[in-house]
């Protein structure tokens, strides 16, 4: 384990590795279905490698904080480089990300029947985009990943979706791109900035955060990186993609658009957006916060009114990300470290929830509540970990999301009891929608005589490892909130 | 001590957990007998501690989560209070989980049922024990999963499930305030341990310390039936009537008389806190009480009468006297326990017949189910001697010693609500068992079933010895919790004591012989009137004062039917419209999304790739 070699880089472009080796197995769709398999699994395999690392204090000649750290020259004319860097926060979500990856190559085992390797290559290729957005430290680069991994997730919904597929890929793609384009135009103002200061055009996220930029300037740029991000997140009210998205995807597409894609828009707030412009940040917190507290009780509202399972999953989703925006605002240690741990957990929570939804579609080619109703007798073995996820959705402590919501809860409380008071609402609206789809869905009389078959064995194996991994996160998050402690203090003592 | 207590709590979980994941595949006697045994090893625990407990003592086993300055251990705290409430949770679980195999044989799904029950305990002796907040808090709300699913355990029923998730919800409004208490405490003091908090209350001021007392009391008003939260309550008798028993009479529902008991040193400081639960107390105890005066199905009796004596607990925290709270919350444990599950052989032999109008004869029926049962109603109605006349006396002399107005017209309005009590009480049991027209047969379960009644009848009519009053001896309760804020023994003259004794002695009495005359001499001119219409005021009282008539027009139909017009009018009407707009304004929507949806999706892939190697062409050139 030499610290030269380039494990990020390994990281980030294994994945698209694999998608190319994807396409070279284009004649048996079981080849490409197992290769992928395979890739995703070393990828996953791969994240023992930072975890191993026992001294993750800093890395020689990487800004604090960065325990993995790899840096080149890239484009010199524009000061461009190829700076990769992992911190507690990058581990976290790099995890993440290969953990979910596995999932949705799983779960579209079966379901995926037309063009099997180009769908395979699409999700891998998607995952070097994403793991390239949590691990690059230059702006440039960092644009580059953050639109790249948006193409292979507007064709995942254009070509395998259902319903109005197309008209939602194109949506989905149009909103996020619009609000990048503002990031892009941000990020050319403050290269230019910087380099009319100090002589040293750079990209560079540490170059450039010691830039001295006027408020009245700061704010704009802070606003384009915001409107950006908050899309992705999808923040009230900049959230109606979403559930046109979700609802349209195949099911892997949905698992990772809510627990990979939604998180990149709260990662690059902590991790760009705040650092950069910590004035305009500070200034701009009462958007924040009223965008939080208002989605998170609207999302569990509107949510509440949904016929299609999927679609009251991606407004749960608005509800939830809605508590990651509030731990945002409130930037206090807390806060910020129960954000995240809402990041992994939704990840999970709501990837599985997709992945269930997705199951029970492939079963009745219904996503409808009123198809199902008091299917548990039929097929026990589901409803338990439909019920599981659920209560784990609606915060039941013993389970994960409950950390999340908790340490944001008491976190923002103490810096803002009036934000915290409006988001305490949550807590009650979030059950009352999970209870009506449990109820509406598992209990009560058939609405129609089924044939349902309960989880094949790799279903059931999908579920059960998402289930450990939400009760791990539930009773035990001790490990993760300990990587996140060391960065987390870094970003908000330099406030 | 520290194994005693693991085990205490790992019995039940481990037995919940394998009944769950492994249920379906074992033998159902397998499953019965795995419960029963995690519950009774539970209880052994429960009781060992108490044999060697010494003083109080805090045990931690280990952490649970900390992020920064919040540290939340998974601690436990062991002191009279929480020993004794261990103890009666091991036990009555205990017998309601023997009664429970006999009651459910009939019953598929007996994995889920006992894994649920045995979670239950586990949820609740960790709501006990817990010395962190937060930890209370798992309990407390893993208490309210079991409690939702029990009652809505035969499913298919949608009413069942209604009544669970009314329940899940209604407790969840509660939970709410106690989550906010949690932020507040923590912001205010650094941490959330009970013990800590406990002796920090005099740093802050009073209206601070009252506003989390409220808190607390919202809390408990949903997770202990108070009025306004109440409402769940009658309708959880949907639920198997051993989960009736277990957790809607005897334990859960008396767990936000002990969280404010547990806080008392700490809220027990704000008068206006004090005597807003005091109050909430009161009025709760009367209204549960004219409740179940005008119920017909057995159950909801019993549900509001345990809405009722729940107020009397609250009365007696609201006085400052938990151990005569503690005193009733234990002694009803074991006299409710024995009326549901009374109740439960009794429906068993009615054919699931619930009407009490309906039943009768039931005295040469089920002769052993008769005596315990009237046990049970002589305890509920505070008859002298019984448990639950010294242990609602010892709430009424707190009371009237606390003195004031406010605390003498709520003594009144008890009183009142003792002469109530003592008349449903009678009334039931007049029905149930009155009368000569019974001829049902008997099963062999409800032999068994009657059995596990006796211990419980022992229990209540003799409850009264764990705290006798001081006019015969030292209360063993009294000097058990001498030590603790608010355990501190009424003060007052023996003769006092018995004169008020002697009033609440002939309240219950003229309770019983009103009952006698109505029910016992009138029987055939009830029961031809209960044919007829009710009355307006049978009806309210049948209704339970049309709470939920109200809830339902003034919350759950304007929310259902918001959520509607946000999502279609304002979701997808407004802001995905004028954002489609605001698109379309800049030339990309109308024309783009229209020419894009009708062309091939494989032109874009071709373009996309062919614009992205482009792209990555052109920035390779530049590096080189």
């Amino acid at each position: 384990m030499t610290p030269d070699f380039p494990i990020l880089t390994l990281l980030v472009f294994l994945p698209l590795l694999g998608s190319l080796l994807v396409f070279a197995c284009w004649r048996s769709d079981t080849l490409v279905r197992w290769v992928a398999l395979a890739v995703s699994l070393v990828e996953l395999a791969l994240c023992a490698w930072p975890l191993a690392v026992s001294d993750r204090v800093a890395f020689p000649g990487a800004p604090a904080g960065f325990f993995l750290f790899e840096d080149a020259t890239w484009i010199e004319r524009f000061g461009i480089r190829y700076t990769l860097g992992m911190d507690g926060i990058s581990l976290v979500m790099v995890l993440l990300t290969a953990f979910i990856t596995v999932i949705a190559v799983l779960v579209s085992w079966e379901g995926i029947k037309e063009r099997v390797p180009l769908f395979f290559a699409l999700l891998l290729a998607m995952q070097s985009g994403i793991q390239g957005v949590f691990l690059s430290l230059d702006l440039f680069l960092f644009y580059l990943f953050w639109e790249a991994m948006l193409i292979p997730m507007l064709f995942l919904i254009g070509i395998w979706g259902h319903g109005r597929r197309v008209y939602s890929a194109v949506k989905f793609f149009l909103y996020t791109f619009l609000g990048s384009l503002l990031m892009l135009v941000a990020i050319i103002t403050l290269y230019l900035m910087h380099g009319s200061q100090t002589g040293n055009y750079t990209f560079s996220l540490h170059g450039m955060l010691n830039t001295s930029v006027p408020l009245g300037i700061g704010v704009w740029l802070y606003a384009a990186f915001l409107l950006s991000f908050a899309i992705k997140f999808p923040l009230f009210p900049l959230h109606t993609w979403l559930p046109d998205a979700h609802t349209d995807a195949p099911t892997a597409g949905s698992v990772i658009l809510a627990s990979l894609l939604l998180k990149t828009g709260a990662y690059g707030l902590i991790r760009f957006a705040y650092p950069l412009f910590p004035e305009a940040a500070h200034a701009m917190t009462p958007v924040l916060y009223v965008a939080a507290v208002f989605g998170i009780s609207y999302g569990a509202w509107v949510a509440f009114a949904q016929e299609d399972m999927k679609r009251l999953v991606a407004y749960s989703s608005v509800s939830h990300m809605g508590f990651v925006a509030l731990g945002i605002a409130a930037w206090s240690p807390v806060a910020l470290s129960g954000a995240l741990m809402q990041m992994v957990n939704h990840g999970i929570t709501t990837g599985a929830l997709f992945a269930m939804v997705g199951m029970l579609d492939e079963r009745t080619q219904s996503r409808e509540i009123i198809t199902y109703g008091g299917i548990w007798g039929k097929v026990p073995v589901l409803s338990f970990f439909f019920l599981m996820f659920c209560m784990a959705s609606a915060g039941l402590p013993g389970l994960n999301n409950f950390i999340g919501e908790f340490l944001v809860l008491v976190g923002t409380f103490r810096v803002s009891p009036a934000a915290a008071l409006g988001a305490f609402l949550g807590i009650v609206l979030t059950l009352v929608y999970t209870v009506r789809l449990v109820q509406e869905v598992l209990f009560g009389k058939e609405n129609k005589p089924l044939e349902l078959k309960d989880l094949s064995l790799r279903e059931a194996g999908v579920l059960a490892v998402l289930g450990l991994s939400a009760v791990y996160l539930g009773v035990h998050p001790g490990p993760v909130l300990e990587l996140l402690k060391a960065p987390i203090e870094l970003l908000t003592t330099v406030k | 001590m520290q194994t005693y207590l693991t085990l205490m709590l790992l019995f039940p979980l481990a037995g919940g957990l394998t009944c769950a994941l492994a249920g379906r595949k074992l033998p159902r006697q397998a499953v019965e007998i795995l419960a029963c045994a995690a519950v009774w090893g539970s209880f052994v625990c429960a009781a060992l501690a108490a044999a060697s407990y010494a003083a109080p003592q805090t045990v931690t086993l280990g952490g649970w989560f900390s992020s920064f300055d919040l540290l939340i251990p998974i601690s436990l705290y062991l002191d009279p209070l929480s020993l004794s409430l261990a103890v009666m949770i091991g036990f009555v679980c205990g017998l309601i989980h023997v009664y429970a195999v006999f009651y459910m044989r009939k019953e598929g799904d007996y994995a889920r049922f006992f894994a649920l029950l045995n979670i239950f305990v586990f949820a609740m002796l960790t709501l006990v024990l817990a010395e962190s907040l937060p930890l209370l808090y798992l309990g407390w709300e893993g208490v309210g999963f079991c409690s939702y699913l029990l009652i809505g355990f035969w499913y298919t029923d949608k009413n069942n499930a209604d009544a669970g998730r009314k329940a899940f919800i209604t407790t969840r409004i509660g939970d709410t305030a106690l989550v906010i208490a949690l932020a507040w405490m923590f912001q205010l003091f650094g941490t959330l341990s009970i013990t800590q908090l406990n002796g920090m209350g005099f740093l802050m001021p009073g209206s601070i310390v009252t506003a989390i007392g409220i808190l607390f009391l919202i809390a408990a008003m949903g997770k202990s039936a108070q009025v306004p939260l109440m409402v769940w309550l009658p309708d959880a008798m949907a639920g198997p009537t051993p989960v009736s028993a277990m957790i809607h009479a005897a334990t859960m529902v008396t767990a936000g008389v002990y969280l404010l008991s547990r806080m008392y040193p700490l809220i027990g400081s704000s008068a206006t806190a004090m005597a807003t639960i005091a109050v909430t107390g009161g009025v709760t105890a009367f209204y549960g009480a004219t409740c179940a005066l005008a119920q017909r199905d057995l159950k909801r009796v019993l549900a509001f009468s345990t809405i009722s004596q729940i107020g009397y607990m609250m009365l007696g925290v609201g006085a400052g006297a938990v151990t005569a709270a503690t005193f009733h919350l234990l002694v009803h444990a074991f006299f409710k326990a024995l009326l549901f599950l009374g109740a439960g052989c009794v429906i068993t032999a009615m054919h699931h017949e619930q009407d009490i109008f309906k039943m009768g004869g039931l005295r040469k029926t089920l002769p052993l189910t008769f005596w315990c049962y009237l046990a049970g109603a002589a305890c509920l109605a505070g008859l002298p001697l019984t448990g639950g006349f010294f242990s609602k006396d010892s709430i009424l002399v707190a009371l009237w010693h606390k003195g004031g107005t406010l605390y003498q017209s709520l003594y009144a309005l008890a009183l009142l609500t003792a002469l109530i009590t003592a008349y449903y009480s009678f009334r039931m049991v007049y029905l149930v068992f009155g009368g000569s027209d019974g001829h049902k047969h008997v099963h062999v379960e409800l032999k068994f079933m009657q059995l596990v009644l006796i211990p419980l009848a022992i229990l209540g009519l003799f409850g009264g010895v764990l705290n006798l009053p001081s006019y015969i001896g030292e209360g063993f309760l009294t000097r058990f919790f001498a030590g603790l804020a608010g355990g501190a023994a009424v003060e007052g003259t023996h003769t006092e004591e018995l004169a008020l004794q002697a009033v609440a002695a002939t309240i219950a009495l003229a309770g019983l012989l009103a009952a006698y005359v109505r029910y016992g001499k009138g029987r055939s001119q009830r029961l031809l009137e209960a044919k007829a219409y009710p009355t307006a005021m049978a009806a309210f009282l049948l209704n339970g004062w049309y709470f939920d008539r109200l809830y339902q027009a003034v919350l759950i139909r304007p929310y259902q039917a918001l959520s509607g017009v946000l999502w279609q009018k304002v979701d997808e009407g407004v802001i995905d419209d004028s954002l489609d707009r605001l698109a379309g304004g800049l030339g990309f929507s109308g024309s783009w999304l229209g020419r894009w949806s009708t062309g091939r999706v494989s032109i874009y892939i071709v373009s996309f790739a062919a614009g992205g190697a482009l792209m990555l062409g052109y920035l390779a050139w530049l590096a080189l």
